[in-house]
């Protein structure tokens, strides 16, 4: 398109091909370096899986997570609690009813693309594992169950949102995490039980999400439970997260449909960016309020948003901070890997607990035995903030789970409700350019 | 073929024409908006089209500071720099780094990651750039964009993928003007891209380097038989243009939190800014990135449920049916 003013040049380095054939064999030296240094990543740790002569027979556990790109703060956490759990395990005698069996992990990277999750997840079933935990990511892990089914190897979804995922009639997929319908629904019965407990009552919401399928799933489902609750959306507002570096204009743009509050779904990054401008913005709102929100209740949300993060409310899948059990694994975690155990990370251990449980049960590590194994599961944890043990339904679903109301206060972020447990009372209305009080 | 115009020159060969082009689109858009305010819709969303307008120039001023650097490395070496992202998180990290644990200003830090990002690409372009210079595209793109791959992958290995956010002063002070709102942050990343403009068109026009710089995007072997050292000058383009994506991640990193891949949602939009404003046209880079911006917001603000960047990409593609060599650029 442009003038190319190396053209003669070019044909002057024609003329020696022992330079090319060089330089060309330095590119390929660096090629090789950085395909080596990927197999390091991706591969580390698989090695101890196939140790399987002696009495303790090895039952290998696949662990497909994001580990490179955009995603991997998250999928690294969870492969390491995959690891974590398995080590305890180990550590506790194994799989009793098989004779103490040790669990080994398999781990492979999804590199947060559909494409490679699937071969990914192909790879470890011609590894022979008997089971597998994944992905974090809801198109990957539509890939992976795919596989799953056609392999007959049994799924353990510890994080993915989207609810078609488990509508297409698989047996062998099973979801631990509340999915997007019910984080939405939960989401907007709080919202009306908090307003309506602290005397002022919520009419109007505008709502921000991330375009994919998880943030336009949860908003459906807040939009449905919000109607029949009285509340009624007002304005909502789309943004591509991985392109995303400026919401201002979305804010305003929500600002002036003049809501009594503001929710948001979204990722860390775009929902911190929410926070940001939001407190330049200044809407006159009462609350501001994440649904499966992947921002307002982590721990570093408060450090880096600052002030601008005050108040925030977060209804979201979580640990259960007042569970000593919870606390213990987190502890746990942070002594290991000297990193703050996040959510997604917490439901990866528990994934392997739910396996775990099953084999005990199955006594067997056929595929088929096992899958029904981790059907019939119904195992108590007081890890999760759910309305009962994890027991699976026909789709595979975990029928109890349910997330929970958190609030950013005093930098940090509590548990307000349901009020089992609530470590403090919800401060409504409170945004933090108003103040506690409006 | 002709012999005219340089790096920073083509602009002026068709400015007439290109300024009128541009000129217009302006007016037009402020019909758009005086007419819109005409009516009882237009009143009430004016302070949201004021604040597209606002977002869109300061946007778009980040668009330009990164595109800026892409732009003139293509121009003088005529590399496709994939790692140009990367390279950018780099700098981000390097700010990072100088904030949290030297206690600097953020933008302080500047004095740091810019020569350092200079170095950096001198010494890239020297040692390993300058190994495909001239050969067949496919052989630059994978060169670049491996070094892209091996960046990210260190900046993951070291620092993980967890976001961080910089510790910035004025992160949270922000300007009403008429109702709408600038960041303190994002207006000093303006102003940032506004003198960057400046210095590269000092450098490139008004010293000895500059033209020597010039003379070499030009014709690399005539400038050769005039006696300018050619290699030393793709290492010295190089190194500039790493070192403009320098100070474009430390202007950006007080109000954009980081992680590996922060580079590459800017990289594609880098690319379009580059192809806008005429490949090899620092001028070019930095109107197009405030056009890009300004189109995006605007665009947004009349449909806001549609994908901001579909609006841009549309209007890219009718820009290459009906002007292919970009805004300031010439025909081939």
């Amino acid at each position: 398109m442009a003038s190319p003013p190396f053209a003669t040049q070019r044909h002057a380095r024609k003329k020696q091909p022992g330079a090319l054939l060089r330089r060309s064999g330095a590119a390929i030296f660096l090629l090789v370096v950085i395909l080596v240094t990927a197999a390091c990543g991706g591969t580390s740790g698989s090695s101890n899986g196939s140790g399987s002569s002696s009495t303790p027979r090895v039952i290998k556990i696949g662990s497909i997570h994001p580990l490179t790109g955009a995603l991997a703060g998250d999928g690294k956490q969870m492969d390491e609690a995959v690891r974590m759990a398995i080590d305890d395990i180990n550590a506790a005698g194994g799989i009793k009813s098989l004779g103490g069996a040790k669990l080994a992990i398999d781990s492979v990277d999804t590199q947060g693309d559909p494409n490679v999750a699937q071969s990914e997840a192909q790879r470890l079933v011609n590894d022979g594992v008997a089971a597998m935990v994944g992905t974090y990511q809801s198109d990957a892990t539509a890939e992976v169950a795919k596989i799953a089914e056609r392999a007959r190897i049994p799924l353990v979804i510890d994080v993915t949102a989207a609810d078609d995922i488990m509508q297409q009639g698989y047996q062998f997929s099973f979801r631990i995490q509340p999915n997007a319908t019910a984080m939405g629904t939960y989401g907007a019965r709080y919202l009306k039980a908090i307003s309506d407990a602290a005397g002022s009552p919520v009419k109007t919401v505008a709502y921000i999400h991330e375009e994919s399928d998880f943030g336009t799933s949860v908003f459906k489902a807040f939009q449905a439970e919000a109607a029949k609750e009285g509340i009624q959306v007002v304005k909502e507002i789309k943004y591509n997260a991985f392109n995303v570096s400026d919401l201002t204009l979305e804010l305003t743009q929500l600002k002036a449909a003049n809501p009594d509050v503001i929710a948001a779904t979204g990722y860390y990054k775009d929902s911190l960016l929410v926070a940001q401008n939001a407190a330049s913005v200044m809407p006159n709102v009462k609350a501001m309020y994440g649904v499966a929100n992947g921002a307002f209740d982590l721990p570093q949300f408060p450090k880096d948003a600052g002030k601008a993060g005050s108040f925030y409310f977060s209804s979201n899948y979580h640990w259960n901070a007042l569970s000593s059990d919870a606390n213990k694994i987190r502890s746990e975690f942070q002594a290991q890997y000297n990193d703050e155990m996040r959510t997604p990370a917490v439901f990866s251990y528990v994934a392997v607990q739910v396996i775990a449980n099953a084999l005990e049960r199955a006594r067997s590590t056929d595929a088929q035995a096992l899958r029904n194994a981790i059907a019939q599961t119904s195992l108590n944890t007081s890890i999760f903030p759910f309305s009962g043990p994890i027991e699976f339904d026909s789709h595979g679903e975990n029928k109890n789970a349910q997330p929970i109301l958190m609030q950013v206060q005093n930098g940090s972020v509590v548990q307000v409700y349901p009020g089992q447990y609530a470590q403090a009372r919800p401060i409504f209305p409170a945004t933090p350019w108003s103040g506690g009080t409006k | 073929m002709s012999a005219r115009g340089g790096v920073w020159q083509r602009s002026f060969a068709v400015s007439r024409k290109t300024w009128l082009l541009v000129g217009s689109g302006c007016i037009v858009l402020l019909l758009l908006i005086w007419a819109g305010s005409g009516t009882a819709w237009g009143r009430a969303s004016y302070p949201v089209l004021l604040q597209a307008l606002i977002t869109g120039l300061l946007l778009g001023g980040v668009y330009s500071l990164v595109s800026m650097g892409l732009t003139l490395i293509f121009g003088v070496l005529d590399i496709i720099n994939f790692a140009h992202g990367a390279l950018m998180a780099l700098a981000m990290y390097a700010a990072y780094l100088l904030v949290t644990f030297a206690a600097f200003n953020p933008y302080l830090s500047l004095l740091i990651t810019v020569p350092l990002l200079f170095l950096l690409g001198f010494v890239l372009q020297r040692f390993v750039i300058n190994r495909i210079m001239g050969q067949p595209a496919e052989n630059q793109l994978l060169l670049t964009f491996g070094l892209a791959l091996l960046v990210e992958n260190a900046l993951l290995l070291i620092f993980t993928g967890t976001p961080k956010a910089l510790p910035a002063p004025f992160a949270q002070s922000s300007l009403h003007l008429l109702g709408a709102v600038v960041d303190i942050p994002r207006l000093i990343a303006f102003a940032g891209s506004l003198l960057l403009a400046g210095v590269l068109y000092f450098l490139l026009s008004r010293t000895t380097i500059g033209t020597a710089v010039r003379a070499v995007a030009e014709n690399a072997q005539g400038a050769a038989m005039v006696g300018i050292d050619v290699r030393t000058i793709y290492a010295l383009a190089f190194g500039l243009g790493t070192a403009c994506v320098g100070a474009a991640g430390a202007l950006v990193a007080p109000f954009l939190s980081l992680d590996p891949t922060v580079g590459e949602q800017f990289t594609i939009i880098a690319f379009v800014v580059v192809v806008l404003g005429g490949m090899g046209n620092v001028a070019g880079a930095f109107l197009g990135g405030l056009i890009i911006g300004l189109l995006q917001e605007i665009g947004g603000a009349f449909f806001p449920n549609i994908n901001k960047l579909l609006i841009v990409f549309l209007v890219f593609v009718l820009l290459l049916l009906l002007r292919p060599q970009g805004l300031l650029g010439r025909k081939a």
